[in-house]
């Protein structure tokens, strides 16, 4: 039942999209419906809960181990918000249905409005704190949505902007606070939490808890110095501010304070923080509402002040004043949402909502005339109205009041002088727009009555005003008692509800607030006078301003924290590794271990020096292309020597094949690169990347000779023993490419492929001018194929296939392989392109290297998983020895197949690579000849 | 044959990756639909194996039928599972969305795509640090050429600098593999621990600097600040389906960080543990407040979500760092939301640039756009921002419940501010600042189902939220009983010969 | 012999790394190949050292371990695969925004120079 009541407008918020296209009264009446529903189902709460104060509960698990639930009560206060919440919902559906314009989207406007209401409902009803959050947020976001709606006006964009920044950053504020009492306690049940509030004032941290609590409170309820939202959440459809702005969700900030009374309450932090914030709020909302020319601005700002009014009698800390501020939540969201419609149908029928060129409008709109008189007597306080009585409790509170030590007597000032404030605006609200003489232009209007219906919520809400006003024990007795019962989680105070106390200082001071705020409303020139000379910065310019100096700022930041430049990029991923590196030289291990040493002899080290050497020149001759490249392939040279001469045929090998093709990719690259470029790295670059250099490398090198010469024992004894039973293959390195590790292979293989594909779709429609010049002002050879290479590499051809073959074969046994055998192949193949062209080669071989590519991996993965197919892992590998004739002994491991697809993949891709590469010269040739 | 499976989720996208290649150049419908097929198999495949997991013992398989640690290993335990579900999951609508026209935009996509998927597959089951390595350099290779999808002078810049980076990082983690061999003598990661655990290192300096670089390399994949400065170039230079799928990329270095922790940096006889974990958190912390500022500064709507991505980041390192139970299970739930968010953030960014023409994804005031896009960006921003009540609220509520530090609860509510506002600047911007004479073209369904879906998955999130946030805590559990993690790889070995 | 690897080892990687963090592409190129080379030879040291002792069963009575050598292989395979691609990616770049400058910072150049 309860979750059907929050459920019915959630689920009835897709309603009026829906029926959009029906016409504008079903959409009102699909909006209305669920409101309707959920009120029927609240109305029958009412004799549990009102009559004999039971609290009703319902939940269902949702996240326990975060101690979130969908726990819903339903107790006095929950049932009296609710009823706020669907009795003036129901009421500003109607008055909406006549308020929008024919053009305005109702569908989307009612949808908004449902979604606010649930969430709004939620929050009253939520029994878990975490789930009130969850609502609380979500009352945020759809405000932002409804403030927004006519979202082609800037006021309105900015308006809803700054609501959600700022209820938005309370509601984190509160999540945060929630969460710590949760674990404070240990429950998020609301129950368990209002039980032990104890526990809570005692805890250290519970200033934190309360102020941040407060802070989500204070920006709901645009309590001082968060009040500045609210006047331009106005710019939102009047219905919205009737409903939100003054009778619900600024209202879900002070219940909050209710709800979590019993909690947080009694102790001097909760007294100062609450009783300042409201007393700075309630009088500072009374003095801005006087001087507000838009009707619906001094609304927002009498808004503003009476939950100024209402934060502050929470703030006294006592349960009289408990009472009076739930009373006064009934009494304002009654006649404050009756003026708010009042001022929209001022506006819907003169099309102004500015006092200055109003006037006189009784003699039009004399039932709304009357109205609004009514409801405004009740904001000002004038007996026999519902805000009279409120008014006069909290007189009497605030007398009672002994806190603030010495100024005790400040309270009541100051509550007289905001009820004369109070008197007096509403007397402006009255005075200047109904009575005085017509504007001509608004004459020339010719204004009347609106439609029944638009009037009739105001109506219902004014006469509710008149009988709380005269039979108060009759009509809110009763709920005010269970209301306040349960903020006050349990007893109640001595109070009576009656028009007349007998002559007492409340009396005195509501008759003195009466004068006062006439004679304020008479001499109210001086006061503009006075107002006009004071700076007046318009919150939303301010706001804005803020926000884009924070933007900017912000900017500037990541500007000068990632500046776009990628040496800096790199310098930072390597700083890292260069302090590292000093680290482990500082700590200074033994760096020579007990292994013995390796005998060395000149020509080894000659090798090394040589390397050293061109490696040093690679730097410094960068900028001349050529040679660069001459010394980078001689330190490839070495390199692959150093493997040969330390028993590593196979990698000395590879190391080979893959310099060739390497040197002459970077050949064809520094063809077209460009040669010059002025752009130079500053002398603090450099000498930063000397740093990171110089510390690195010597770190790299003493590490590597901390490691040579501290031997461990490895796992690879196993490789060496099981290479011929279990891999049947003499050369382990290869075994354990094809075999032991042959998912390595089969990965290895594939970036290749990935490799050729994605340079393939890399160079796509890509064309360069070939620079006729070489670095050193020579030009290009014009003859493109000499005649000699041409000869040669014919001639090379088939003899390089041979050898390829042979070394694959026999790569299992012997130091080779399909790696190397692939380069071969490529470079044979790749001598004929360079020798003759692309044009003689495609003639004769097809360039359709994809395929050979994919078939080359595939071939591989196949082998690996024809073992699924004996139910064996993938890549297991099998082997069998035949006799052939001629070739004699002959050994066929399905691990030669894995190799054959390496050896199909590296020559395919190194062929596409180097095509693809060079078709871009090929393209350029054509086109400068 | 049941065994098999767990090689599965790498040889299905590999085959369909190759037969692509075989079908380069006609018929683009017969690559999709392999592409697509594939994809969508990956889905109840890895749903299978995520069940196989649950159950709590750690599956090994031995390929080559090698026993570890000689041979290579892949190991599904549940995190590993949880992974490959979030990749599948992520893939099927990203491929979708793919197919609709932005795989014509250059050669090789789907192949390229396939490839993706197999690296990140593999990175996530292997079991060896050098087979990670090896499926590194795959999904780095197949993202290289990705980004590139499309090509344009904002991709080649990004491009270059995300290749460069990664180059060196390829290049340190090759020095790390060798100080950790020469230091352990093998290569199997758990291998590796029990030899910690028995106190057999060659020297502890050696598996220092070499656990130390590798956590540099899988930080600088992670995009932990300050090696994150590739990310919001290249996630905003990238075409909306790359984007989405990249996603998952920074989740791939935080796996690995996260699998090594209990096993080598976090593990307390490991000398690693001194030695790192003092430094991440005040890194992801800084992560964290820049990616926030980040976030705000943002000029375009692909800028912001790779800095939200980057959001992300920070808060799980932190996390991670904790090494708690409770720690370990909010940030696993909060890594599958990200990741499924940040995607569907990426997909509709691209179909609103489709939309605004020349204008793109600039947060400029532009034409009227259809309403669907308005409510899923809505839907998004609630998501993202950590609004109630969706998957990003629960994530950050855990996150905080599990977190103990005041600093993080400050940088982390600042954070999500700050992401409000700059969502509701860039919402009200793009969607209600419009010019009256602008038109609104008419969206496809068929275009949001991919946007659909993974908001569909969010969605189950927030209803399976206690159920998810259980197995969540069971894979965390797992996670930190290394030990049970070594007896399971070690043990499974058939006895050697 | 050992000290020796560690100086090659040491320089390379020194060079390399220098070279990486210059502003244009070819030099960055050279610097990842450079750094390559120093990265295989890191890594096949890890092994340590045996001369005369190829890996291949009968060949000789000692073995010098194996796998590095395999683990290199592979790095050197996958070194190329990448380098090429670089290189491609270099020349893209230089396509699309006129210039070899790693962040496409787009210098005075002569005019006959751009594509």
């Amino acid at each position: 039942m309860l979750f059907a009541m929050v459920a019915l407008p959630l689920l009835g918020a897709l309603l009026p999209r829906l029926v959009q296209p029906l016409g504008r009264r079903s959409v009102a009446v699909a909006a209305a419906l669920p409101a309707l529903l959920a009120f029927l189902l609240l109305a029958s709460a009412a004799p549990a809960v009102i009559g004999e104060g039971a609290v009703w509960k319902a939940s269902l698990p949702w996240l326990p181990q975060a101690g979130l639930a969908l726990a819903f009560r339903l107790d006095g206060l929950a049932w009296l918000f609710a009823l706020l919440i669907l009795g003036i919902g129901l009421l500003v559906i109607l008055y909406g249905h006549y308020y929008l314009d024919k053009r305005d989207p109702g569908g989307r406007f009612f949808s908004f409005l449902l979604l606010f209401m649930a969430a709004m409902l939620g929050v009253v009803t939520a029994d878990n704190l975490l789930l009130l959050v969850v609502f609380w947020e979500l009352t945020s976001i759809s405000s932002f949505l409804l403030i927004g709606y006519w979202s082609d006006q800037s006021a309105a964009r900015k308006g809803a902007r700054m609501a959600l920044t700022l209820t938005g950053a309370g509601g984190l504020a509160l999540l945060a606070g929630v969460i710590l009492i949760g674990q404070t306690v240990g429950s998020y049940d609301l129950g368990t939490v209002l039980e032990s509030g104890d526990r809570i004032r005692a805890d250290s941290l519970y200033p934190l808890m309360l102020s941040l609590v407060l802070f989500g409170v204070f920006t709901k309820s645009a309590q001082f110095p968060f009040q500045f939202w609210l006047p331009h959440a106005m710019s939102a459809p009047t219905p919205v501010s009737a409903y939100l702005h003054s009778a619900t969700m600024v209202k879900a900030g002070v219940f909050l304070l209710a709800r979590l009374y019993p909690a947080l309450a009694g102790t001097d932090l909760w007294f100062v923080l609450v009783s300042s914030a409201g007393l700075a709020t309630l009088l500072f909302g009374a003095w801005m509402a006087l001087f507000r020319h838009d009707l619906k601005g001094l609304l927002a700002y009498s808004t503003i002040s009476h939950l100024g009014l209402i934060t502050l009698l929470f703030g006294l800390n006592t349960s009289l004043a408990a009472v009076a501020a739930v009373f006064h939540i009934i009494n304002h969201a009654t006649f404050k949402a009756s003026l708010f419609m009042a001022a929209g149908i001022i506006d819907h029928e003169t099309g102004t909502r500015d006092i200055r060129r109003l006037g006189g409008l009784r003699r039009y709109l004399p039932v709304t005339a009357v109205l609004a008189t009514v409801a405004s007597m009740a904001m000002a306080g004038v007996p026999l109205l519902n805000g009279f009585l409120s008014k006069e409790m909290f007189f009497a509170v605030a007398t009672e009041t002994s806190l603030y030590g010495s100024l005790h007597w400040l309270v009541p000032i100051l509550a007289v002088l905001a009820g004369g404030l109070s008197v007096a605006y509403s007397l402006r609200f009255v005075h200047d727009v109904f009575f005085g003489e017509v504007p001509p232009a608004l004459a020339a209007h010719h204004p009347h009555e609106p439609p029944y219906f638009m009037r009739a919520p105001v109506e219902v809400l004014v006469v509710l005003c008149l009988l709380v006003g005269i039979f108060p024990a009759v009509f809110v007795g009763p709920l005010l008692a269970a209301a306040a019962s349960a903020t006050l989680n349990g007893s109640l105070p001595e109070y009576s509800l009656a028009i007349w106390h007998g002559f007492n200082l409340p009396l005195l001071m509501s008759v003195v607030a009466l004068f006062g705020g006439i004679l304020l409303y008479r001499f109210r020139t001086p006061l503009f006078a006075l107002q006009r000379s004071w700076p007046r910065p318009s919150a939303p310019q301010v706001f804005e301003h803020c926000l884009q100096n924070m933007i900017g700022a912000a900017g500037a930041v990541v500007k000068w924290i990632d500046n776009g430049a990628l040496q800096r990029y790199v310098a930072w991923l390597l700083l890292p590794v260069a302090l590292m590196m000093l680290a482990a030289i500082a700590s200074m291990p033994d760096w020579l271990g007990e292994r013995a040493l390796t005998p060395v002899d000149g020509l080894a080290v000659l090798a090394a020096v040589l390397a050293v050497v061109s490696a040093v020149a690679t730097v410094l001759l960068r900028r001349r292309r050529l040679i660069a490249l001459l010394m980078i392939s001689v330190v490839g040279l070495v390199v692959s020597l150093v493997f040969l001469r330390l028993s590593a045929p196979d990698l000395a090998l590879t190391q080979l094949a893959v310099e060739v093709v390497t040197v002459l990719l970077l050949m064809l690259a520094m063809y077209f690169l460009p040669t010059r470029g002025t752009i130079e790295s500053s002398s603090w670059d450099v000498s930063r990347d000397l740093f990171l250099s110089i510390s690195i490398g010597a770190g790299m090198g003493l590490l590597a000779l901390f490691a040579m010469t501290h031997p461990g024992d490895t796992i690879s004894a196993f490789f060496i023993d099981n290479s011929v039973p279990g891999g049947g293959g003499k050369n382990v390195v290869n075994v354990i490419l094809v075999d032991f590790r042959g998912f390595d292979t089969l990965g290895e293989i594939t970036v290749l492929a990935i490799a050729a594909a994605g340079i393939y779709a890399l160079l796509e429609n890509l064309g360069l001018c070939l620079p006729l010049y070489d670095p050193d002002g020579r030009r290009w050879a014009r003859e493109r194929h000499p005649l000699v290479l041409r000869v040669i590499s014919q001639a090379v051809l088939p003899i390089a296939l041979l050898v390829a073959m042979y070394i694959l074969l026999r790569g299992h046994n012997l130091p080779g392989g399909g790696f190397i055998a692939g380069l071969v192949t490529a470079v044979a193949l790749v001598l004929q392109y360079v020798a003759n062209g692309v044009h003689w080669v495609h003639a004769r071989v097809p360039n359709n290297y994809h395929p050979l590519v994919a078939s080359g991996v595939l071939l591989s993965a196949l082998t690996g998983l024809a073992s699924l197919l004996f139910d064996h892992p993938f890549l297991t590998s099998t082997f069998s020895h035949l006799h052939w004739p001629l070739v004699g002994e002959f050994e066929l491991a399905s691990a030669m197949l894995f190799d054959l697809g390496v050896y199909l993949t590296v020559v395919g891709a190194t062929l596409l690579i180097l095509a693809r590469l060079g078709k871009l010269s090929v393209v350029e040739h054509e086109e400068s000849y | 044959m049941m065994a098999h499976m767990i090689i599965l989720p790498v040889l299905l996208p590999l085959f369909a990756g190759l037969l692509i290649l075989l079908e380069w150049r006609q018929r683009i419908w017969l690559r999709r639909l392999i592409s697509l097929a594939a994809t969508a198999a990956l889905l109840p495949l890895a749903g299978y194996l995520w069940l196989q997991a649950a159950g709590g013992e750690i599956g090994v398989y031995h390929l080559g039928d090698w026993a570890p640690p000689f041979g290579i290993v892949l190991v599904l335990d549940q995190l590993a599972a949880l992974m490959l579900l979030v990749t599948a999951l992520l893939a099927l609508p990203v491929c979708l969305q793919a197919c609709r026209g932005e795989d014509k935009n250059g050669a090789n996509f789907q192949a390229l795509f396939q490839f993706q998927l197999l690296g990140i597959n593999g990175a996530f089951l292997t079991g060896d640090l050098f087979n990670l390595f090896v499926f590194f350099e795959v999904l780095l290779i197949a993202s290289y050429a990705l980004l590139m999808h499309g090509q344009g002078a904002e991709r080649a810049r990004a491009g270059v600098h995300y290749v460069v980076l990664n180059l060196t990082g390829s290049s340190l983690f090759l020095f790390g593999l060798g100080l950790i061999y020469a230091a352990t003598g093998t290569l199997n990661m758990a291998d590796v621990t029990r030899v910690l655990m028995e106190g057999r290192l060659v020297s502890p300096l050696l598996l220092q600097i070499g656990g130390a670089l590798l956590l540099l390399v899988f930080a600088l994949k992670a995009a932990l600040l300050p090696f994150c400065f590739w990310l919001p170039g290249a996630y905003a230079a990238a075409s909306a389906p790359v984007a989405a799928l990249f996603a998952i990329m920074t989740k791939v270095g935080l796996y690995a960080i996260w699998r090594l922790w209990p096993l080598l940096f976090g593990h307390e006889a490991s000398p690693l543990n001194s030695l790192v974990t003092p430094w991440l958190w005040p890194l992801a912390l800084l992560t964290l407040a820049f990616a926030a500022l980040g976030v705000l500064s943002a000029t375009r709507l692909a800028t912001l979500a790779a800095w939200l991505v980057l959001m992300s980041v920070g808060s799980l390192m932190a996390v991670l760092t904790l090494a708690t139970e409770q720690a370990w299970a909010a940030g696993l739930y909060y890594l599958v939301h990200s990741t499924l968010a940040a995607a569907a953030l990426f997909l509709l960014v691209g179909l609103i640039s489709a939309q605004r023409g020349l204008l793109a994804d600039q947060l400029k005031a532009g034409n009227d756009l259809p309403p669907s896009l308005a409510v899923l960006f809505l839907i998004l921003a609630v998501v993202l921002v950590g609004l109630p009540p969706l998957s990003g609220f629960i994530g950050k509520m855990m996150l905080l419940q599990a977190t103990p530090d005041a600093i993080f609860w400050i940088l982390l509510l600042l954070a999500s501010l700050l992401s409000l506002i700059a969502f509701s600047r860039a919402g009200s911007t793009v969607f209600w600042r419009q010019q009256k004479d602008a038109f609104a073209e008419r969206m496809a369904v068929a275009d949001l189902i991919p946007l659909l879906l993974l908001l569909l998955c969010t969605l189950v999130m927030v209803l399976l939220a206690g159920p998810l946030a259980e197995a969540a805590r069971g894979i965390a559990v797992q996670l930190l009983d290394s030990q049970g993690y070594v007896d399971a790889v070690l043990g499974s070995g058939r006895a050697l010969p | 012999m050992e000290i020796l690897l560690a100086i090659m080892i040491a320089a390379l990687t020194g060079c390399g790394v220098y070279l990486i963090l210059r502003l244009r592409t070819f030099p960055v190129v050279l610097g990842l190949t450079l750094l390559s080379y120093a990265v295989n030879l890191f890594l096949f040291s890890m092994g340590r050292l045996l001369e005369n002792a190829p890996a291949v069963i009968g060949a000789s009575e000692l073995h010098a371990d194996p796998l590095p050598q395999a683990l290199v292989l592979t790095a050197i395979v996958i070194g190329f695969a990448m380098t090429a691609f670089l290189m491609a990616l270099a020349l893209r770049a230089w396509g699309e925004f006129g210039s070899d400058h790693i962040d496409g910072r787009t210098d005075e150049l002569d005019p006959e120079q751009r594509p």
